[in-house]
C-alpha cells in the first residue's frame, strides 16, 4: 500500500488548525443567513489568531442565541435568557475580564426584550462584540414581526408592519457606542474583516448583520409559491410545512456602491457600502448616512463609527490588575485582624 | 413566669396636667411606690426628612450605653420629607424587643398626626408636646401633660436650623424627665455626628436648653424613669443590613450588582462602604466589583454570569425586586449556576407598604420561578446571623451550584439591634466541585457537566477560559454531558437529580435554635426577625399555664430537627408574620401525614413589627379551636 501524502493542514499564527473552530451541526433551516455568520466567526477568530478557550459565547433567546452550538466547540458558552445576555456578560466579566466575550442576538433579543440591557452595556461600554442577526422577524414562534421590521414588510398571514423600525446602529451611535457597524450575512469578506477589527476593540463594538430569515420574511411572492405549494400538495401538515430556499447569495459591494440583491421570496434588498472617504470618528456623519439611507429605502453597510479613546468598563471598575477570578482566596476574604479590629470599633 | 404589665401598675398614678407655673421639680428626684424603672415604651411622632431620625438614635444609643435593655423601630413612611414618621422606643429589663401593647410617653412634634396619636394614648400616659405647634394643645385631663415651646428654645439657637433642632429639644427634655445620664447622652451625640465638632456641640446645646426647660419650668409627676444596669457582656448596636454586609465580604464577594430598592439599599450601601476598608489594595484597587444595574433583572443576570465565571456575585433586593429577578432564579437552578440573592423583605403583594416589615417572601423564595424549582434560603433572625450567612450562602452556593437566598426583613435589616461581636469564619471558603487542575481533570473517565460521579446529585463543573470540557450552559432542557435533550429519560433524571441534591442539602444547612419545656405540650415554629418578639409571646402564653417550645427556622429546606420538633410535641403552631401561612404551607406539605394534623398555622400581618400580645392571643384563640 502506498503511502497517502499527508494533506498540509493550514494553521493559523498560533499554530491552530480551523477545525479548532468549528462547532456542531447547526440546526436552522437550510440556507439561513446565520449560518453565514457563523461561519464568519470561525474564520474570523481563526485569522486572529485568538486562543479559542479564552472565547465566552454568549447568548440570549432565539434564531441567533441557538448559533453559539455551531462555532467554536472549543469555548465555553452560555446560552442565557431572552434579552439578557449583556447582563450575564458583565457579570462574568467582573470576574474574568481576561476573556474575550463573544455575544450573538437577534432582533426580538436586542430591539425589543432586551433593549434596555443593550443600551446599558453599551452605555458601560463593556469590553465585548455584540452581533445582531438582524431578519426582522421572530422565527421561532414562526414569523411575527420584530421591531426592526421595515414599515411595508409583510408576512404570510396578517396585515403588513405599520410601525416604526428601530435603526439599532442610530441608537448605538446616539448612545456613544464606540464600535457600530452594519453588514450583510451574505457579505462575508467584510463581515469578516469587520468582525476581526471589533475583536480587537477595547470597548463594546455592535455589529448589525442584515440576516434574511429564508423562511418567515416573506412577502406576498412568496406566499404566492407557499400557496401554491398548499394547494397541490393536500397530503403535507401544513401548519409543520418549512419551505426551503437556496442560501443567501454572497456578495461583496465595493465602497461608495450599492446593489441590489434578490432575496430568495423574490424580494430585493438595496445595500450601499459607505464610502471610505467616510470618517468613521464622525457620528453626525454616520448618522447622517444611515438616515439618508432610510428615506432612499437602502441599507448602509461597513464601520459606520469608532471610538477608540473612551475608558471600557474595566477601567471603570477600579479592579485589580489580575481577573478576579484568578485572585486567592485569601485575599478575597479579609483576615482576622481586621475583623477583630471592627468589633473592637464597635464596641468601643 | 408571670409577666408584670405596666398598664395595671399605672392605676392609681394618674395625674392631672400640670400647669406651667407649677412648682419646680424639687432637688433631688422622688421615687414614690409605683415607679416604673425601665419598663415602658416612648412613642415620638414627627415628620420625615426633619432629622428626628438623628435625634431619635441619641436617644436610644444614651439609654443602651445606659445598659438599659431597649430596642428602637422606625416607622417611616415611603417619601423623602414630609409624611409622618414614627420612633417606637422599648426599654424592658425583660429584654423584649417587640413594640409594646401600648404607649406610655408620646412625644408630639407633628401636627398631621396630632390628634389621632393623642386620642390612642390610655388614660394615665405622659404627653410631651411642642407647645409652638400652631392650633394644637393637649386637652386631655387623664394625662400627665408636658407642654415644651420647643421651636422658640430651637430658634435660640440658629433659627436657620430650628425644625432640625426641635428634635434634639425633646431629647433632652425626655433625658431630664427620665433621668438619662449626661455622659452617655454626650457619646451618643459623638457617635451619631461621627464626631464632627460643630455638629457635635450643636446638639448638645440643645440638648441642653431641653434639659434645663425640664428642671426649671415641669414639674415631674409621672412614675416612668431609667437606671442605669451593669452591662455583663459587652454589646453594641448594629444594623442587620450593615452586618449582613460585613458578612459578604469576609465571604470574599466578587460581585455586588444591584438596584436601589427599601428596604434593601443599606445593605448594597454596607458593602460599598467598606471596600475601601476591607478590599482594597495598596495601591487603592479593589477585589471586588460593584455595578449598579438597570434594573433587578439585569442586576440578577450580572450574578449569574459572576457564578458561570467562577466568582462570587451577589445582588441585595426586596420582594418587588425578586419577582423580577424569576426567570434568571429558575436558569441559575437549572443550568447549575452559584448566585447569591438577599432579600430584605417588606410588605406585599406589588408595591405594597414599602417601608413596612412582612414575611411574605417565603414561598416565593422557596419555589422561585416557573417549573419544578425548590431553593435553599437561609434566615437570619439576629445581627450575628446577618453576619454569618452573609458568608455561608457563598458557601452553600457553590458547594450546591444553586441559587442561594438570604431572607431578612425591614425590621431586622434596618432596625439597630444588640450585638456581642462578629465571628470569623471558622473554616476556609468552600468553592465546591470545581475542576482548576489539568491532571485532576484528566483522572476523569468520563466528564459531563451534569454527571452525578458522587451519588450526591452535585455534578463537577469547568471554568470558561480553562480549556477544559467547554460546554454551551443553557436554560434548555439537556443531557449529563450538557448537550440539548428532549429525551424524556435524560429530563426526568435531571429533574430527579435537581431535587436529590437540594434535599441533600437539608442537613447542612443552619439547624433550627430550640427551646424546649420538658412537657413538649406547645411547640411554635417560627423564623427570622420574630426571634424578637417571640419570648415575650412565650411569657404571655405560659403566664396562662401553658408550658411553650420554641423552634426558630434558619433555613429551608427544613433541617430534619425540624420535623423531629413537631413529631416530640403535643401541638405545634407555625407562627410567621403574613396572611397566608407560608411556611405553614411549606412544612405541611413536607411532613409525613401522621404529623400534619397536629400542625396549625397563625399568620398575622398589618405591616407592624410583630407585636406580642396580638399573636398570643392568636395563638390561644387557635389553641382553644384545636381543643374543642
Amino acid at each position: 500500500m502506498s503511502e497517502k501524502p499527508a494533506r498540509a493542514i493550514k494553521l493559523n499564527v498560533i499554530n491552530e488548525p480551523k477545525d479548532s473552530y468549528t462547532g456542531g451541526p447547526s440546526s436552522l433551516c437550510p440556507g439561513c443567513g446565520h449560518d453565514q455568520i457563523s461561519t464568519v466567526i470561525i474564520n474570523a477568530a481563526w485569522e486572529n489568531g485568538i486562543e479559542p478557550h479564552r472565547i465566552a459565547k454568549m447568548s440570549g433567546i432565539g434564531c441567533s442565541s441557538k448559533t453559539p452550538a455551531y462555532y467554536l466547540g472549543q469555548s465555553h458558552g452560555f446560552n442565557t435568557v431572552h434579552g439578557r445576555m449583556p447582563s450575564v456578560t458583565t457579570g462574568a466579566y467582573a470576574v474574568n475580564k481576561d476573556l474575550l466575550y463573544l455575544g450573538v442576538s437577534g432582533d426580538g433579543d436586542s430591539a425589543s426584550i432586551g433593549i434596555g440591557q443593550l443600551i446599558h452595556a453599551i452605555r458601560r461600554n463593556m469590553d465585548m462584540v455584540y452581533i445582531i442577526e438582524n431578519n426582522g422577524v421572530y422565527g421561532l414562534t414562526k414569523g411575527q414581526y420584530s421591531a426592526t421590521a421595515d414599515v411595508g414588510s409583510k408576512k404570510k398571514k396578517g396585515p403588513a408592519n405599520e410601525t416604526q423600525p428601530i435603526d439599532l446602529c442610530a441608537l448605538a451611535i446616539n448612545l456613544g457606542c464606540t464600535f457600530v457597524a452594519r453588514s450583510f450575512s451574505g457579505s462575508k469578506k467584510q463581515l469578516t474583516s469587520l468582525l476581526k477589527a471589533a475583536m480587537s476593540h477595547k470597548g463594546f463594538a455592535l455589529i448589525d448583520v442584515i440576516s434574511p430569515c429564508v423562511t418567515f420574511n416573506n412577502n406576498d411572492e412568496s406566499m404566492r409559491s407557499y400557496s401554491y405549494v398548499k394547494e397541490n400538495e393536500v397530503t403535507l401538515h401544513m401548519a409543520d410545512y418549512i419551505p426551503h430556499f437556496n442560501p443567501v447569495e454572497e456578495i461583496e459591494v465595493p465602497e461608495g456602491h450599492f446593489k441590489d440583491i434578490t432575496l430568495h421570496d423574490g424580494s430585493t434588498i438595496r445595500l450601499e457600502t459607505i464610502s471610505e472617504e467616510h470618517d468613521p470618528g464622525d457620528a453626525m456623519a454616520a448618522l447622517t448616512a444611515l438616515h439618508g439611507a432610510e428615506s432612499d429605502g437602502k441599507h448602509v453597510t461597513r464601520l459606520l463609527y469608532l471610538d477608540a479613546s473612551k475608558p471600557s468598563l474595566a477601567e471603570d471598575l477600579g479592579l485589580v490588575d489580575e481577573a478576579l477570578l484568578d485572585v486567592p482566596d485569601e485575599v478575597l476574604r479579609p483576615n482576622q485582624a481586621s475583623l477583630d479590629a471592627l468589633n473592637a470599633e464597635f464596641l468601643a | 413566669m408571670q409577666r408584670e404589665w405596666g398598664g395595671n401598675m399605672l392605676k392609681g398614678c394618674m395625674r392631672t396636667p400640670t400647669p406651667k407655673d407649677a412648682p419646680t421639680v424639687p432637688e433631688k428626684r422622688m421615687f414614690r411606690m409605683g415607679t416604673i424603672i425601665n419598663d415602658f415604651t416612648i412613642n415620638i411622632a414627627t415628620a420625615n426628612g426633619t432629622g428626628s431620625q438623628s435625634a431619635n438614635l441619641i436617644l436610644l444609643q444614651s439609654l443602651f450605653d445606659m445598659g438599659v435593655p431597649v430596642s428602637g423601630k422606625n416607622l417611616f413612611p415611603s417619601n423623602i420629607s414630609g409624611l409622618p414618621t414614627w420612633y417606637i422606643v422599648r426599654l424592658s429589663d425583660k429584654g423584649y424587643q417587640a413594640p409594646g401593647d401600648r404607649t406610655h410617653i408620646q412625644v408630639l412634634v407633628n401636627p398631621a398626626t396630632w390628634d389621632d396619636d393623642l386620642a390612642a394614648l390610655e388614660p394615665g400616659s405622659v404627653v410631651v408636646w411642642n407647645s409652638d405647634t400652631k392650633g394644637k394643645t393637649v386637652e386631655r385631663d387623664d394625662v400627665v401633660s408636658y407642654p415644651v415651646p420647643m421651636s422658640s428654645l430651637a430658634r435660640k439657637i440658629n433659627p436657620k436650623i430650628a425644625k432640625l433642632v426641635t428634635n434634639i429639644v425633646y431629647v433632652g427634655v425626655l433625658a431630664e424627665l427620665l433621668g438619662i445620664d449626661q455622659t452617655c447622652l454626650e457619646s451618643a451625640v459623638a457617635k451619631q455626628f461621627k464626631g464632627k465638632a460643630s455638629a457635635v456641640e450643636l446638639n448638645i446645646t440643645a440638648l441642653g436648653l431641653g434639659r434645663d426647660y425640664c428642671k426649671e419650668e415641669l414639674t415631674k409627676n409621672d412614675p416612668y424613669a431609667v437606671e442605669a444596669r451593669e452591662v455583663t457582656k459587652p454589646q453594641f448596636f448594629i444594623e442587620g443590613n450593615e452586618a449582613a454586609a460585613l458578612g459578604a465580604h469576609y465571604g470574599g464577594v466578587q460581585l455586588l450588582a444591584w438596584y436601589p430598592i427599601t428596604p434593601s439599599s443599606s445593605l448594597a450601601e454596607g458593602i460599598i462602604n467598606y471596600i475601601p476598608r476591607l478590599r482594597t489594595d495598596d495601591d487603592g484597587k479593589a477585589t471586588m466589583a460593584v455595578i449598579q444595574a438597570e434594573d433587578e433583572l439585569a442586576a440578577a443576570g450580572m450574578v449569574l454570569g459572576a457564578g458561570w465565571a467562577g466568582g462570587r456575585g451577589m445582588t441585595a433586593t426586596s420582594g418587588p425586586g425578586i419577582s423580577l429577578m424569576q426567570e434568571f432564579i429558575g436558569l441559575a437552578y437549572f443550568a447549575e449556576v452559584p448566585s447569591v440573592f438577599w432579600d430584605v423583605t417588606r410588605v406585599g403583594p406589588s408595591t405594597g407598604l414599602p417601608t413596612r416589615t412582612q414575611q411574605s417572601d417565603i414561598a416565593m423564595l422557596y419555589e422561585g420561578s416557573h417549573g419544578d424549582t425548590q431553593h435553599i434560603v437561609l434566615i437570619p433572625g439576629t445581627v450575628e446571623e446577618c453576619f454569618e450567612y452573609g458568608w455561608r450562602a457563598f458557601d452553600y452556593s457553590e458547594r450546591f451550584q444553586t441559587p442561594v437566598f438570604g431572607m431578612s426583613d425591614l425590621d431586622l435589616g434596618m432596625n439597630r439591634w444588640a450585638c456581642e461581636g462578629f465571628t470569623y469564619p471558622d473554616e476556609p471558603m468552600d468553592r465546591g466541585k470545581v475542576v482548576r487542575e489539568q491532571d485532576v481533570f484528566e483522572a476523569f473517565e468520563t466528564f459531563g457537566r451534569y454527571l452525578d460521579v458522587d451519588g450526591d446529585g452535585i455534578p463537577y463543573r469547568t471554568l470558561p477560559g480553562s480549556g477544559m470540557a467547554p460546554i454551551l450552559y443553557r436554560g434548555t432542557g439537556h443531557n449529563p454531558m450538557g448537550v440539548y435533550s428532549e429525551k424524556p429519560e435524560d429530563y426526568y433524571n435531571l429533574m430527579q437529580r435537581l431535587r436529590m441534591k437540594i434535599d441533600g442539602a437539608r442537613d447542612a444547612l443552619p439547624a433550627p435554635v430550640l427551646r424546649e419545656e420538658a412537657e413538649c405540650e406547645v411547640g411554635i415554629v417560627f423564623l427570622g426577625s420574630m426571634e424578637n418578639s417571640i419570648q415575650e409571646i412565650d411569657d404571655i402564653l405560659e403566664e396562662t399555664g401553658l408550658k411553650v417550645s420554641q423552634c426558630r427556622v434558619r433555613a429551608l429546606p427544613f433541617h430534619s430537627d425540624v420535623e423531629a420538633f413537631v413529631r416530640r410535641h403535643e401541638t405545634v403552631i407555625v407562627l410567621e408574620i403574613n396572611r397566608d401561612g407560608q411556611l405553614y404551607g411549606i412544612l405541611r406539605r413536607e411532613l409525613p401525614n401522621d404529623l400534619v394534623t397536629k400542625v396549625h398555622s397563625v399568620a398575622y400581618s398589618d405591616g407592624m413589627p410583630p407585636r406580642a400580645r396580638i399573636y398570643a392571643e392568636r395563638i390561644l384563640a387557635t389553641l382553644e379551636e384545636v381543643n374543642q
